[in-house]
């Protein structure tokens, strides 16, 4: 997808670093994501995608640079507030609260994500669970449905904020291929809706069909970006994947 | 609604006739139900449990004792001004601690009790003062009779309880619910998470001040280690471990459960009474672990 317009990003991240101890997690990394864009975001385990992901909801604070959302400087404010400006995640290893039912779990979101009264997040709550598929199951105790139906109900909570910028860490990740097929057709037509999603993945044909540009990262650094094809081309993207011995065989 | 009639029999118990024992057993039950849902407001709700309940009790006796022995003042006044003082303190004691965990949030408010206590022992000493009276105590001036006490403990009691029910089916409920199953999903959620907990704190601490100010001049005597005995607070949390944490009516189960339990026993077996109750406390745990409100409500 071609970008002409000169828009302002939706969000950016400017020289993003993060470290734990000795461990560099982060180190500089800068990226935008325009409106209705869907980024995907790869690397092998390890590369700092969910630290990096973590940065951009609050959750950790960078040791250098800013994330910027929506033209205002978000790093330092607490997630909640990242959440109510409208950006949200599902978590790579689900949370749900486990001991209240679907539909209550996806009200949370409304209800403080986007700050409605219990009527109208009820009603909402109800039309989500519809929309991702859940509405059969709306009142079982969200402890006791599958694992394909949970990463639904993280993305259904996330819908409830009402986040226009959706951050997804491994939502797919134990899922078979007619499941994931699913989500992604759940996730394109999230897009349609003029969300802007990014996609942390290691399925490899979804993230790279769903994309419309990609970020490489290895050992906490930027290492490509680019179409999904320029990427599957890329020398160092192969390096990190496959080890030197395969980059060697393709010219750069 | 069962309700409805329990609450007309309770209402006429003291004008029917009822020995004075039977008046005196419920009001100490409705006290406790109100102290243990104190306890639950906070920590039935979001799993963060509170050692140091006592603590706000022990403050409201002593703003109570305060009040009416030293300035005089009316009974009403004092209490209400003692739920004030308990919350006001909760709000700088609840911002720093309740950004703690598990275990070590139990143990600063452990320790926030035990502190509060050692204060008001040594403070006039320390000061050259005489002010908290140190472990002499405080004598009230005599109050109203068994019945008095009855029925503000039922007040308290019936508010506390609604409070519990407000709160579970509020937006507010949904947060605290929220973060006592997934803390780090609920503040990705939008969940303010911090200001929930320490508003569900303040609000506990309010009432266990307004209890500990009604128990106090219903007492007429208090000394710092007995409205800041750490036993009280180890009966709030099995109270409602007992009735279902979380639960509206858990707490109420579980106080008249236990009180009535002591009281049987104490008499039939005074040596030997506490080895008994203990011994049917952990039955009833293992048989019952979300509590007797919990496990019944799930069938």
């Amino acid at each position: 997808m071609k970008k002409s317009k000169i828009d302002k990003p939706i969000l950016e991240g400017k020289h993003l670093t993060k470290n734990f101890g000795a461990l560099v997690a982060v180190h500089g990394v800068d990226f935008s994501v325009e409106q209705g864009e869907i980024l995907g975001l790869i690397g092998p385990n390890g590369a700092g995608k969910s630290t990096l992901f973590n940065i951009l909801m609050g959750v950790y604070v960078p040791d250098e640079g800013e994330v910027v959302f929506k033209g205002r400087t978000v790093s330092g404010l607490p997630p909640h507030k990242i959440c109510r400006m409208g950006m949200a995640k599902t978590s790579q290893i689900v949370q749900s609260f486990k001991e209240m039912t679907v539909l209550e779990n996806v009200l949370v979101g409304g209800l403080h994500g986007k700050n409605l009264r219990l009527r109208e997040a009820t009603q909402e709550a109800e039309e989500i669970l519809e929309f991702v598929g859940l509405g059969r199951v709306k009142g079982a105790i969200s402890g006791s449905i599958t694992v394909p139906d949970r990463r639904r109900l993280e993305l259904a909570r996330v819908l409830a904020t009402g986040a226009e910028v959706i951050l997804l860490d491994e939502n797919m990740a134990g899922l078979n291929p007619a499941e994931v097929e699913e989500v992604l057709k759940l996730l394109m037509e999230v897009r349609n809706q003029g969300k802007t999603l990014v996609v942390v993945e290691h399925i490899m044909q979804a993230v790279m069909g769903i994309s419309d540009r990609l970020i490489v990262l290895n050992y906490g650094e930027k290492i490509a970006e680019g179409t999904p094809a320029e990427i599957a081309d890329h020398r160092k993207v192969i390096e990190a994947y496959l080890g030197e011995k395969h980059a060697s065989h393709r010219p750069n | 609604m069962t309700l409805l009639p329990i609450t007309i029999c309770l209402l006429i118990v003291p004008l029917a006739g009822f020995s004075g024992y039977l008046v005196r057993l419920l009001a100490m039950i409705f006290l406790w139900v109100g102290k243990a849902g104190c306890w639950n407001i906070l920590s039935g709700m979001t799993g963060y449990i509170d050692f140091g309940a006592v603590g706000y009790y022990g403050i409201g006796s002593y703003a109570t004792a305060l009040l009416m022995s030293k300035a005089h003042a009316p009974f009403l006044v004092s209490v209400l001004v003692s739920g004030l003082v308990s919350a006001l303190i909760a709000l700088p004691i609840g911002l720093p601690t309740l950004r703690l965990r598990g275990a070590y949030f139990g143990i600063a408010t452990l320790a926030f009790a035990e502190a509060m206590k050692q204060i008001i022992l040594e403070f006039d000493k320390t000061a050259g003062v005489r002010f908290f009276e140190g472990p002499h105590g405080i004598t009230l001036p005599i109050g109203p009779g068994n019945e008095f006490f009855y029925y503000f403990g039922f007040g308290v009691m019936v508010v506390v309880i609604a409070m519990t029910y407000w709160i579970r089916r509020s937006k507010f409920g949904y947060a605290l619910r929220a973060v006592r199953e997934a803390e780090q999903a609920a503040e990705l959620a939008g969940v303010d998470t911090l200001s929930a907990k320490v508003k569900a704190y303040m609000i506990s601490a309010f009432f266990l001040g307004l209890i500990g100010g009604i128990e106090t001049y219903w007492l007429t005597y208090i000394t710092p280690h007995m409205v800041f005995d750490v036993l009280i607070t180890i009966q709030m949390v099995v109270m409602s471990l007992l009735g279902g944490m979380g639960t509206v009516f858990g707490p109420a189960v579980g106080a008249s459960f236990l009180t009535v339990l002591y009281e049987l026993f104490h008499r039939d077996f005074p040596y030997t009474y506490t080895i008994l109750v203990g011994f049917i406390i952990v039955v009833v745990v293992l048989l019952m672990p979300k509590g007797i409100v919990g496990t019944l409500r799930k069938r």
